[in-house]
């Protein structure tokens, strides 16, 4: 699904160039479950950006379902983004002006789905994710736990190939964090390939696969078994 | 998707509502006064525009190139329009005009009507529509006479006025008319304005001055026939001026006059009437001109406060943005386009818009009467709602949302989506250069608006508090009403006061010092030969101790005094008047000025400002020609008690004439009404200059705001690292200050170059002082200041655990 040769990502300032990522290479098959690790500074998140079309790569191929995407333009990764990958972050960034309801709706409408049938598909998925009895509160009036299920019922709504998650349980207890590493695995089983950036071993633990990153570049690959 | 739009718009603008409260405010305030005065702007340049062919119409006038310099006049000889209408075949129409009180009695009914005198031609050259009688057949009949429908039914109530006989008493004849033609009441927008409509030849001094080429007396109108060149006019005009105005040539040519390019000494020319409204630079024009100047002022000041209201509105926007860009962030992640994200900020654009344009409009209905009062604009509410002022309003909606909406709209949409993701606004968040251009314009127009506020009430203080060379404040001038004979009410009030131990002194003029309650000004002058050259002098009938009542300072000789009968052909000049003659020993010398007798010259006094301080003092010379009448009572009383002396010349007056209102004001009322303009100039300034500071420190103070949210982080850190309080404060507004200066500087060549302007437009000024723009300067600055600091110091007295906790 995807795959990536000697990309590059540079940090310009006036006197100081950073390098992000180094001629990094990786690839990733349809329903996988990769976990990025590595310490702070490392690149994680600046390759789930790029991986995301979010940012641009500053060299290197990123082949997307065979299609090379580095150099698309805006409208373009917009285009690709919707319907192709849902995020999932660790501070939530759900809409404080929305209700529940109205914040899984939103890629809908932005892919143009009619009304009636919108209603039906964030019905399902909050349903799916246990969140329905919530669906007309505002995010602050939630726990951090219920928060991210809902950020994760509004990546998954869409129906996306793929989800990006930067540390999803970064900003939850044990508990609830767990809950949502069962959610992704859930979504997993039923296809979807997920790319995860996690700071913690235990998360690390529901993947395929660990990458580990240092000064951009991989240094070592862990298959789970 | 609208739907979802106006939703989420509605949720943000309550979720910002102070920030928007502020927006909302300082728009609909703009709004409002900008509504207010584009429609007082529209009705000034409406003047006269009924008339259906108004630019087709001209008035006569005459340029004078005189020794002392060149002369504009728009007073004709009568036998002029007679002779160019003759001689001049392109005319189609050419009437005479003058304007003159009139008592009129129709029935048992007694009124003071406002008559013009007028030739046929007037009513087919003006669109004052006859609802009775016919155009061509309305002045048939010397006697016939048209009124206005507002007369017809003040004189004859609900009945038909038509062929009924009014009698008019004017000057001291009383006549009966036929009733010929009624017209539609005049616009309110009209310049020209009469209750009757005479035949010329009822013109007092018509018989007399029928064929005097050098008594002018009288305006004159004319219209072209189609395809004529008004550009030709004083030039084809020429041998027709030199053959009638030969004798005046002839005095201009002995005094060594110098013509002009065209080679003229005394030349015709055209004013159009459509631009009547706006002709002051014309003494003797219909209606009550007003300056084009104070117009376009009114109107720079309503785009000024729009400006700045819209620069308010796109920083506030901005500002607010900056906290909603993790919102954009997000959305762009989960796939809006650009513009998706256009307009759903927009809409919240035009929703802002559209609450500040209701609330602007209903704030228009609650202070139109203020406005009105304040400004002597004649508009009402109702105007609001004509098709041209609602379409202008819709204008100014689309302009302020278009302009306003779509740059803040166009920010936001540029974040970078991963940085506002993490809450770092990265460039988007640095004070932009746009955004320090806006802050500038405002302060620049605000300040502005301070130095002309200062330099206006220091200009009006100084024509208010210059000593005119006569008593203001202890003598009292009463406007004698039509139809009294002024010398008869001088005798009897004078004898009347006679015991009265307040009364110092009562005399009698022509005319009246500044502008008394009657409103009018009379002026009037005459030229003469001596020792082979013109000189000019304005006339002042005067009688007995008016230098005594009016404190005039005697230089040489005496007053006019009772005990000396032949003082009736004396006369009494001003120094410029004894420097324009010339020679020692001026009193007791005698002048030509009128043709039967000669006057000799009994006393000369100070100059004093007999006009306006607009005008430089000119010769003046006081007769007792009893030709001219006394149209104002003068009586000077003792100093202190001034109400109770008031009160009983008041009942003195009320003794002589009980039907006749008193309607005598002091003559420092009187010189204060000559400068009504320039003080609706200075209330402009200063209501602008209040509204343009307030809307741009509401407007700071929301970027203030915007830039402390941003800083937390580095006041935080700065105030662990031992910065102090005023630190922070200077910290925060230094950058804010210099801005603020920037625009001083740009102000303070502006406002000098505009209030110099201005004052050159009077005789006796203020020079403009240094400290003025010093002052405006700092002030502005203060203001920022203090506006800065509501948010500065709560910022800086903030705990930094709190704001670096923040992070």
């Amino acid at each position: 699904m995807i795959k990536i040769t000697n990309l590059e990502k540079f940090y310009r300032t006036e006197e100081v160039e950073t390098v992000a990522l180094n001629k990094l290479n990786l690839e990733i098959n349809t329903g996988e479950f990769v976990a990025i690790m590595g310490p702070s500074g490392c690149g994680k998140s600046t390759l789930l950006n790029i991986l995301g079309l979010l940012d641009d790569p500053d060299g290197g191929s990123y082949l997307f379902n065979g299609t090379e995407v580095a150099h698309f333009n805006e409208r373009k990764r917009a285009d690709l983004r919707k319907h192709n990958i849902g995020f999932v972050f660790q501070s939530f960034n759900l809409i404080d002006e929305l209700t529940v309801f109205e914040n899984v709706e939103l890629p809908l409408i932005y892919t143009g789905v009619s009304t009636a049938e919108r209603k039906t598909r964030v019905e399902e998925v909050l349903t799916k994710m246990q969140i329905m009895h919530r669906r007309n509160h505002y995010p602050q009036q939630l726990s951090g736990g219920q928060q991210q299920r809902v950020a994760i019922a509004r990546a998954v709504v869409n129906k996306p190939k793929l989800i990006l998650a930067d540390e999803p349980t970064g900003n939850l207890d044990s508990s609830n964090g767990n809950e949502v590493m069962e959610l992704l695995t859930d979504l997993n089983e039923q296809g979807t390939t997920i790319i995860m950036v996690t700071h913690s071993e235990h998360d690390a633990r529901y993947s395929h696969r660990i990458v580990r990153l240092l000064d951009g570049h991989t240094v070592m690959e862990n298959i789970m078994m | 998707m609208i739907k979802n739009y106006i939703k989420t718009a509605w949720r943000n603008l309550w979720k910002g509502r102070v920030f928007n409260l502020m927006n909302v405010v300082g728009l609909s305030v703009a709004i409002a006064c900008c509504a207010l005065i584009f429609m007082t702007v529209y009705y000034e340049f409406s003047y006269d525009s009924f008339h259906q062919n108004v630019k087709g119409i001209h008035q006569l006038y005459t340029v004078t190139n005189r020794t002392s310099g060149t002369e504009r006049s728009t007073a004709m000889p009568i036998p002029l329009a007679p002779a160019l209408k003759a001689e001049y075949s392109h005319i189609k129409y050419i009437t005479r005009s003058a304007n003159s009180g009139a008592l009129v009695k129709a029935g048992a009914k007694q009124l003071d009507q406002n008559v013009h005198f007028v030739d046929a031609d007037f009513l087919k050259m003006f669109t004052f529509p006859l609802v009775e009688g016919n155009v061509n057949t309305v002045f048939n009949q010397l006697n016939n006479v048209v009124i206005t429908q507002q007369a017809a039914k003040a004189m004859f109530g609900n009945q038909s006025p038509l062929n009924k006989t009014i009698l008019i008493t004017i000057g001291q004849r009383e006549e009966p008319f036929q009733v010929s033609g009624v017209v539609k009441d005049i616009p309110r927008n009209s310049s020209i304005t009469f209750d009757l409509l005479l035949r010329f030849e009822h013109f007092p001094n018509y018989k007399t001055d029928l064929s005097k080429w050098d008594n002018w007396s009288h305006m004159a109108f004319v219209e072209f026939k189609e395809g004529y060149n008004t550009q030709n006019f004083a030039k084809q005009l020429k041998p027709f001026v030199e053959a009638h105005y030969k004798a005046d040539i002839d005095l201009l040519k002995r005094d060594g006059a110098r013509p002009d390019e065209t080679g003229s000494l005394l030349s015709l020319h055209l004013a159009p009437f459509a631009s009547n409204h706006f002709n002051t630079n014309l003494n003797g024009v219909e209606g009550y001109p007003v300056s084009k100047t104070y117009v376009l002022s009114l109107l720079a000041i309503a785009c000024f406060i729009l400006i700045i209201a819209c620069i308010n509105f796109i920083n506030l926007s901005v500002a607010r943005g900056f906290t909603r860009a993790r919102e954009v962030g997000v959305r762009k992640t989960l796939g809006a386009g650009k513009w998706q994200l256009l307009t759903q900020f927009w809409t919240e654009t035009i929703m802002v818009c559209l609450a500040s344009t209701i609330l602007g409009l209903a704030l228009c209905a609650v202070i139109i009467s203020p406005f009105k009062a304040m400004f002597k604009s004649r508009i009402n509410l109702a105007m609001l709602f004509q098709p041209q002022h609602l379409l202008a309003i819709l204008g100014i909606f689309i302009l302020i949302t278009a302009l306003a909406g779509f740059y803040p709209a166009l920010i936001m949409m540029r974040y970078k989506t991963v940085a506002v993701l993490k809450g770092n606004m990265g460039d988007t968040a640095k004070p932009g250069k746009i955004r320090n251009t806006l802050l500038v314009v405002q302060f620049a127009l605000s300040t502005l608006l301070i130095i002309c506020t200062i330099i206006t009430w220091q200009q009006i203080n100084y024509l208010s508090n210059k000593p005119l060379g006569f008593n203001k404040t202890e003598v009292l001038s009463i406007p004698v009403n039509k139809g009294i004979d002024g010398s008869k009410a001088l005798q009897l009030m004078r004898n009347d006061l006679r015991s009265n131990s307040q009364v110092e002194a009562v005399s009698g003029s022509y005319m009246n010092l500044g502008r008394g309650n009657d409103g009018s000004t009379r002026s009037s002058i005459i030229g003469f030969g001596m020792n082979g050259r013109e000189i000019r002098t304005n006339l002042q009938r005067v009688d007995f101790d008016y230098v005594k009542t009016l404190d005039i300072k005697l230089v040489d000789g005496r007053d006019f005094d009772l005990n000396f009968p032949g003082d009736s052909n004396a006369v009494v000049i001003n120094e410029s008047m004894a420097r324009s003659i010339g020679g020692r020993n001026i009193v007791g010398r005698y002048l030509f000025m009128f043709p039967e007798y000669q006057s000799q010259i009994i006393g000369i006094v100070k100059d004093y400002n007999f006009k306006s301080l607009h005008d430089k003092i000119e010769p003046v010379s006081m007769i007792m020609r009893k030709q001219f009448a006394i149209n104002y009572v003068f009586v000077k009383v003792k100093p202190g008690n001034l109400l109770h002396a008031f009160d009983e010349i008041k009942q003195s007056w009320n003794r002589q004439y009980p039907n006749v209102e008193f309607t005598g004001s002091w003559l420092n009322e009187n010189t204060e009404r000559q400068y009504q303009s320039e003080r609706r100039l200075s209330n402009i300034f200063v209501s602008g200059a209040v509204l343009a500071i307030v809307i741009s420190c509401i407007g700071l103070l929301a970027i203030s705001v915007m830039i402390v949210i941003q800083r937390t982080k580095e006041i935080g850190v700065r105030k662990v690292l031992g910065a102090n309080v005023a630190g922070i404060v200077f910290l925060l507004s230094r950058d804010f200050l210099k801005l603020v200066m920037i625009a001083a500087i740009i102000a303070v060549p502006a406002a000098w170059w505009v209030m110099d302007s201005w004052l050159q437009s009077f005789a006796y000024r203020i020079s403009i002082q240094w400290w003025v723009f010093v002052l405006a300067t700092l002030m502005a600055m203060l203001l920022a200041f203090i506006t800065i600091s509501f948010q500065s110091v709560k910022a800086a007295l903030t705990n930094p655990v709190k704001s670096l906790r923040s992070e």
